[in-house]
């Protein structure tokens, strides 16, 4: 609150004071002075502006020693004073600053007088306060080039000070204060802006600066980190203004080439800068190499505002000083894409906008030099990126591909400028091509294998909204950080997006036939392509840029598909273990070779599945990872084109269906994930919904597969999947292809049944499914019945039942019971028709017609191809190979019982049995690469398959008996685990259908308590099995014993 | 190990669905930019299906022969209106534009034989029809739309060729006079001159009833299958004469259709031995024996593109991609 508010009051106070100050001039004297001058208004204050400034100004002036103290009060007063007051005349203004100035002035050195810093921070605010003192015009006119002397002292003073200060507010306070001189304040005080000529005036002025001004400021931008990030944002933005003021293209343009004969004396004349294109080449020559220095230093500066303020620097940079700048627009623009995709999300944000903005304004596009400058950029780092790749770690590679990634978006359509030449073209896709190479030595892939064959999970909608974008984890061989890859995609989906896809697919295509070494990663970048083609995922910089059309990408991806599916790149070998192959042994000797061969020397090769040289684990696992990448490009193809990929299901369904059947666990997940990304793009609720809307598809395939069955040997497996996910309205579908084959079974008996019966089997427990016995007449079979019914000969009555209820498994089961009971009749051949079947040689269906003509019923089709299953399946039970009689017995199973016991006891368990006994002494002695044996797979497919199916036919003791002698001896500790396993839970089978009998058989061999009988008068029972000796079936059998307690 | 033989060709795919054999084919569309080329087949159980050859799906299945066998399908080229013929005695006109399939208009036909019908389409609005008359050895001539009868062309009393068994109404390029090719049932083909209801030639080709035959008006030639093992191929001069260029041997009796495809390149014959055979239709030089049906195959169809369709008692109808033209 003021006190004294008339000037004449103030005056009367002030005197008295201002006289002594006069006088004498002391510390006391001057904060007396401030003290009162507390008291005044700012109006009386203005008026005495003068009057209170001149003992100031007299005490700064004083020649002779001065105490630092008392000058340091004196600008502090001398501040307040400014600070309320209003400098209106042009020689106060000019005075002032000189006196200020002086203050610091040292007449001995360059730098700074060493004086306190508290001086210090009192002159640099006591100038700053001036600058905002000045009143109006007087500002402008200050800057006369008579003053450029005065000034230059200024701002060396105040750049000395901010570079070589310690005192952090030293140096912010003097950088401020440069901002003011300078005119960049940001403060409300300076409303008025300034017209052309007064810019340009200001700007030749400057201009003489801009050598002191921006090498001193690179210094301090360039200094060490742990200055404080204040400092540094601060420095890089009078850096970024003084140059975008003196540089701006707009004044420049308006420079002649003469120099006027500016109105001062000669000494400073010489100082003026006359900013001719000379002068503007060499500037702009040696900003570049300071702007690079800037650069390397901020961009990777820790504090994210520093990085901030860079990314202004390069947008005011490049907007005002586009030609005067023009040889660092290429840094500049380095610098900002370096910085998209920077780890602070501001920075982020900026950037984008920046470049959004940049692409409005045209400044890339609209600008020849500069898009010829980002296409030299392009070119040269994709001509080092492979060496980059090669060389760098994960955080290089991340800085470098953000880079190409930055300039790919720059140059949006224009792209296409350097992909059209062939050698920019190819340096970039080796590049990508070498970067994406995958590591396929790891065993794991070819081992993962994935044992239960049933379900494939149902609902797309389990997974994430974007499952497409999930990718299975790959291992490269040049880097391990995710980023990378994520950033590699993207820069694939831009070159998609913005180049030419014809183009582009072609060349990658080319690349893809080329050599298996580039496959792989040809395939990844062309699924990404597409991905890119379709504007998915893309941030567009370019507004006019028109994306592929559907129509064409439709083509393409066809084309694509059609490459990915074809016989050589679709069916390579991703195991070993091929079971379809006769020659067990040699398959069995040659795997092993190929492991322990594969393991040492890793070449990669791809073999198709029909050639035979022994494959290598590097080879298979590079195979996988092919067919897994194109599975994967499956999906986003899916993805891409929408509900348009429906009409590509045709080709597409078909080989991704066997695929999702793999034995692989990587291939059959990635077939899944491939099924998944359908169903969403295609618009199916579920796996089986696609399964079975596309039915048709598939059914056309597998009927085109099953006549070339030695090219397409997993056809089998894709009518299974697709049974298993069918419902009965596809029966007739079914029944059509049902005939397909069996008719191709019949041909391929002995080489390829045990696929087959994978297939029966699932056809029957399909069927079973589908008509399942509600009690009522179904619907189709009651219509068959009646347009064929006219059947007059006498039928058994059972046969009877079983046509008119004929919906379940069961009464399959009795039609097929009491068709065999008919037929041996027929064959008059009651006693032992297991001979009679073995003496057969035809396949059933040939003299079926022939012996039992009468009881050839009208049946139902499901019936009709359950019955011809049947058939088969009677034939395959005598089949040499023992995997295939399990299955066969499996499918069978619970359905024949009697007729399957008598078979079974007679003619497979002995062998079985046997088999199981003459392995046993094999796999107690075996290694541990036993495992991947295929004697150790059929050991454990027999001891798996037993159990169950003991149970199911309900086997005799004597027959019980012999299954438990075999399995036995796997009861030992020596025998690998997982048979060990397999043996117990045979028991556990056996547990259910005798327990007592199993109980003794284990107490046999090891009898974990002594027995006491129950009464005296019984002998004391002694088993052979020694209690508490310790012996190789201990373990087993306390587990098993524990089970039956 | 030698490289695998290469496999025996395989159908570019398959429809199915019919479910019952299929007897009559035609396709429609896709040459004239009349949008999606579509595949017509007729089957035993009285439908048509309308196939979509892009989709490979029925999109449509008519019915209108109330439950008989349709033998023959025939779209009129000035739009989407199609002719069925049925074993119910009826012939069928079917409105398709516009998603429509509606009968607009039915002819009552009085022969019960396997006679398919042939049409002549001249001006835009009038058309002519021939189909098997009442008397069993007759053709009869409708000016459609109106089914007025123009006549009914009657073999002379002694020639007694038996029943017309195929019929094929063409017009040659120098005069406007509509003439017609029918096959008989004593194994000869005659040319009719419909004007003046005469017979212009008789030509006997076949020991058996004449099944099938197609006749390439630019070569003035024309070919014809039978039940027994041969094709016979037959020209007409200048004086209108038909006559025998020759016979050519089949591994297997019995030919059901034949067709040449539009461009006059080869031909295609739907064996009872299951197989579509193929021949050069210049020199006859057999090309092709396309197994793929598990029963007789009933008929063939070529597409404006080229494209082969086959349609068997198997249920199963076979598209092929053959020789595409460059």
């Amino acid at each position: 609150m003021a006190v004294f508010d008339t000037p004449e009051e103030a005056f009367g106070v002030l005197r008295p004071i201002c006289v002594q100050l006069t006088k004498t001039q002391t510390v006391e004297n001057v904060e007396q002075l401030q003290a009162q001058l507390q008291a005044v208004s700012d109006s009386a204050l203005q008026q005495l502006q003068q009057y209170i400034l001149f003992p100031l100004r007299f005490a700064l002036k004083t020649p002779g020693p001065k105490r630092e103290r008392l000058i340091q009060s004196v600008v502090e007063c001398l501040t307040f004073v400014l600070s309320s007051t209003c400098v209106k005349e042009q020689e106060l203004l000019r005075e002032l600053f000189s006196e200020l100035s002086a203050c610091l002035y040292s007449p001995n050195s360059q730098k700074p007088a060493t004086v306190s810093e508290e001086l210090k921070l009192a002159v640099i605010q006591g100038l700053s306060t001036l600058m905002h003192s000045a009143y109006g015009d007087i500002v402008v006119t200050f800057y006369e080039p008579s003053m450029l002397p005065r000034l230059g002292f200024a701002v060396s003073l105040l750049l000395g000070l901010a570079e070589q200060e310690k005192s952090k507010q030293i140096k912010i306070a003097a950088l401020k204060c440069l901002q003011v001189l300078l005119l960049q304040c940001e403060c409300d005080d300076h409303p008025r802006s300034l017209d052309e000529l007064e810019q340009k005036q200001l700007g030749d002025l400057f201009a003489a600066f801009l050598p002191g001004i921006s090498t001193a400021l690179t210094r301090v931008i360039t200094g060490d980190f742990k200055q404080g990030h204040t400092i540094v944002v601060c420095s890089l933005k009078i850096f970024y203004r003084t140059v975008g003021f003196i540089m701006a293209d707009e004044q420049l343009r308006r420079i002649s080439t003469v120099q006027e004969k500016p109105a001062v004396e000669h000494q400073v004349a010489k100082l003026m800068v006359h900013r001719e294109a000379d002068w503007v080449k060499s500037t702009g020559d040696k900003l570049t190499i300071l702007l690079k220095k800037i650069i390397e230093g901020v961009s990777v500066h820790p504090h994210w505002k520093v990085r901030l303020e860079l990314v202004e620097l390069v947008e005011v940079l490049l907007l005002k000083c586009t030609q005067s700048l023009v040889e660092s627009a290429g840094p500049l623009l380095k610098a900002l894409v370096g910085l998209l995709n920077d780890e602070s999300p501001d920075v982020q944000a900026r950037c984008h906008k920046v470049l959004r903005h940049f692409a409005d304004q045209k400044v890339v596009v609209g600008n020849r030099a500069f898009a010829d400058i980002l296409a030299e950029h392009l070119h040269s780092l994709a001509t080092s990126l492979p060496r980059l790749m090669n060389s760098q770690d994960d955080q290089g590679k991340f800085s470098t591909l953000s880079l190409l990634l930055g300039y790919l978006r720059l140059l949006g359509p224009k792209v296409n400028f350097v992909l059209n030449s062939v050698a920019h073209l190819q340096r970039l896709s080796k590049a990508l091509i070498q970067v994406l190479e995958l590591d396929v030595a790891d065993i794991k892939i070819v081992e993962e294998r994935r044992w239960n064959s049933d379900h494939l999970s149902t609902s797309p909608k389990t997974s994430a909204s974007r499952p497409w974008s999930q990718i299975q984890r790959r291992y490269f061989r040049f880097f391990t950080d995710e980023r990378v890859f994520l950033l590699l995609r993207q820069v694939c989906q831009l070159l998609g997006f913005y180049g030419n896809l014809y183009l582009l697919v072609d060349h990658f295509l080319e690349l893809y036939h080329e050599s298996v070494v580039y496959r792989k990663q040809a395939a990844m970048v062309l699924n990404e392509l597409v991905v890119g083609a379709a504007g998915l995922e893309v941030e567009n910089l370019h507004e006019k840029h028109i994306k592929t059309s559907p129509e064409e990408l439709s083509e393409i991806v066809t084309s694509i598909l059609e490459e990915y599916t074809s016989q050589e790149n679709w069916h390579l070998v991703t195991c070993v273990e091929a079971e379809e192959m006769g020659e067990e042994l040699t398959m069995q000797q040659s795997g092993l070779q190929a492991i322990t061969s594969g393991s040492s020397t890793c070449q990669v090769t791809s073999f198709p599945a029909f050639s035979k040289p022994s494959p290598t684990i590097c080879s298979m696992n590079s195979n996988i990872w092919q067919i897994c990448i194109q599975l994967e490009g499956i999906g986003h193809f899916a993805h891409a084109l929408g509900a348009d990929f429906r009409l590509l299901l045709m080709s597409a369904l078909y080989p991704v269906l066997e695929k999702a059947g793999d034995q692989t666990l990587l291939i059959s997940q990635a077939a899944t994930s491939a099924m998944m990304d359908i169903c969403l793009a295609c618009g199916y609720d579920s796996l089986q919904h696609l399964i079975n809307q596309n039915s048709d598809y598939l059914v056309n395939g597998i009927s085109l597969n099953l006549r070339h069955l030695s090219l397409h040997p997993h056809t089998p497996k894709v009518l299974e999947v697709m049974l298993r996910n069918s419902d009965a309205s596809l029966l007739p579908l079914v029944a059509d292809v049902v005939q397909d084959v069996l008719d191709t079974l019949d041909q391929f008996y002995d080489k390829r049944a045990t696929s087959f019966v994978g297939v029966l089997h699932a056809l029957l427990a399909a069927l079973a499914q589908w008509f399942p016995d509600t009690g009522d007449l179904g619907q189709p079979q009651a219509q068959s019945v009646g347009e064929k019914g006219s059947h007059s000969s006498p039928r058994p009555a059972a046969l009877e039942k079983g046509l008119e209820k004929s919906t379940t498994a069961e009464d399959i089961e009795q039609f097929l019971l009491n068709y065999l009971k008919e037929k041996d009749v027929a064959d008059g051949n009651v006693s032992d028709f297991d001979n009679e079947e073995e003496e057969q040689s035809d396949p059933p269906t040939v003299d079926e017609n022939d012996t039992v003509p009468d009881v050839e019923p009208p049946r139902p089709v499901q019936i009709q191809i359950a019955a011809d299953v049947m058939e088969r399946c009677i034939h395959l039970l005598s089949d040499k190979n023992l995997k295939i009689r399990l299955k066969v017995l499996r499918t069978l199973g619970g359905k024949c019982g009697d007729f399957l016991r008598s078979r079974f006891c007679k003619d497979v368990l002995p062998k079985l049995a046997g088999s199981l006994v003459t392995q046993a002494t094999v796999s107690a002695r075996a290694g541990p690469v036993y495992s991947h044996t295929l004697a150790f797979k059929l050991q454990l497919a027999v001891l798996q398959g037993l159990g169950p199916l003991c149970e199911k036919l309900d086997l005799g003791e004597g027959d019980l008996n012999k299954v438990a002698d075999a399995c036995l001896i796997y009861l030992s500790a020596k025998q690998p685990v997982k048979l060990q396993e397999a043996a117990r839970r045979v028991f556990l089978h056996l547990m259910k259908v005798d327990p007592d009998s199993t109980w003794f058989l284990l107490n046999e061999l090891y009898c974990p308590e002594q027995l006491t009988p129950p009464h005296p008068s019984l002998h004391p029972v002694q088993l052979r099995g020694a209690v508490g000796q310790q012996n190789p079936y201990t373990a087993n059998v306390l587990l098993l014993l524990q089970e039956l307690q | 190990m030698a490289a695998p033989p290469p496999p025996p060709p395989d159908p570019q795919f398959v429809l199915r669905g019919t479910q019952s054999a299929v007897h009559a084919l035609h396709f429609c569309g896709g040459a004239q930019g009349q949008g999606r080329p579509l595949l017509l087949s007729g089957s035993q159980r009285g439908l048509v299906h309308i196939w979509s050859l892009q989709t490979r799906r029925a999109v449509a299945i008519l019915d209108g022969h109330r439950g008989q066998c349709v033998t023959w399908l025939q779209t009129l080229p000035q739009g989407h209106q199609l002719l069925s013929q049925g074993r119910d005695l009826k012939l069928c006109l079917w409105d398709l534009a516009e998603g429509r399939n509606t009968v607009v208009d039915s002819v009552h036909l009085e022969s019960v034989g396997f006679c398919r019908g042939s049409i002549l389409a001249g001006s835009q609005q009038h058309w002519t029809l021939a189909v098997p008359g009442r008397g069993s050895d007759e053709v009869q001539i409708l000016e459609m739309p109106s089914k007025t009868s123009v006549c009914t062309l009657k073999p002379e009393a002694d020639a007694k060729p038996g029943m017309p068994m195929c019929l094929e109404l063409w017009q040659a390029d120098s005069s406007p006079r509509p003439l017609l090719l029918a096959g008989y049932e004593d194994g000869s083909v005659a040319l009719w001159d419909v004007s003046e209801r005469k017979v212009c030639s008789r030509v006997a080709c076949h020991t058996e009833p004449v099944i099938g035959l197609d006749f390439d008006s630019q070569k003035a030639r024309g070919v014809s299958g039978s039940a027994e093992k041969a094709l016979a191929v037959w020209s007409l001069d200048e004086q209108q004469a038909l006559q025998v260029c020759g016979t050519h041997k089949l591994t297997n009796p019995g030919i059901s259709d034949i067709k040449i495809r539009p461009d006059h390149k080869i031909l295609a014959t739907a064996g009872w031995d299951h197989r579509v055979r193929v021949f050069h239709w210049r020199t006859m030089k057999p090309l092709a024996v396309l197994a793929f049906h598990s029963a007789s195959v009933h008929c063939v169809a070529f597409a404006p593109d080229g494209l082969l369709a086959a349609g068997s008692k198997d249920e199963r109808i076979s598209i092929w991609s053959l020789y595409p033209r460059t």
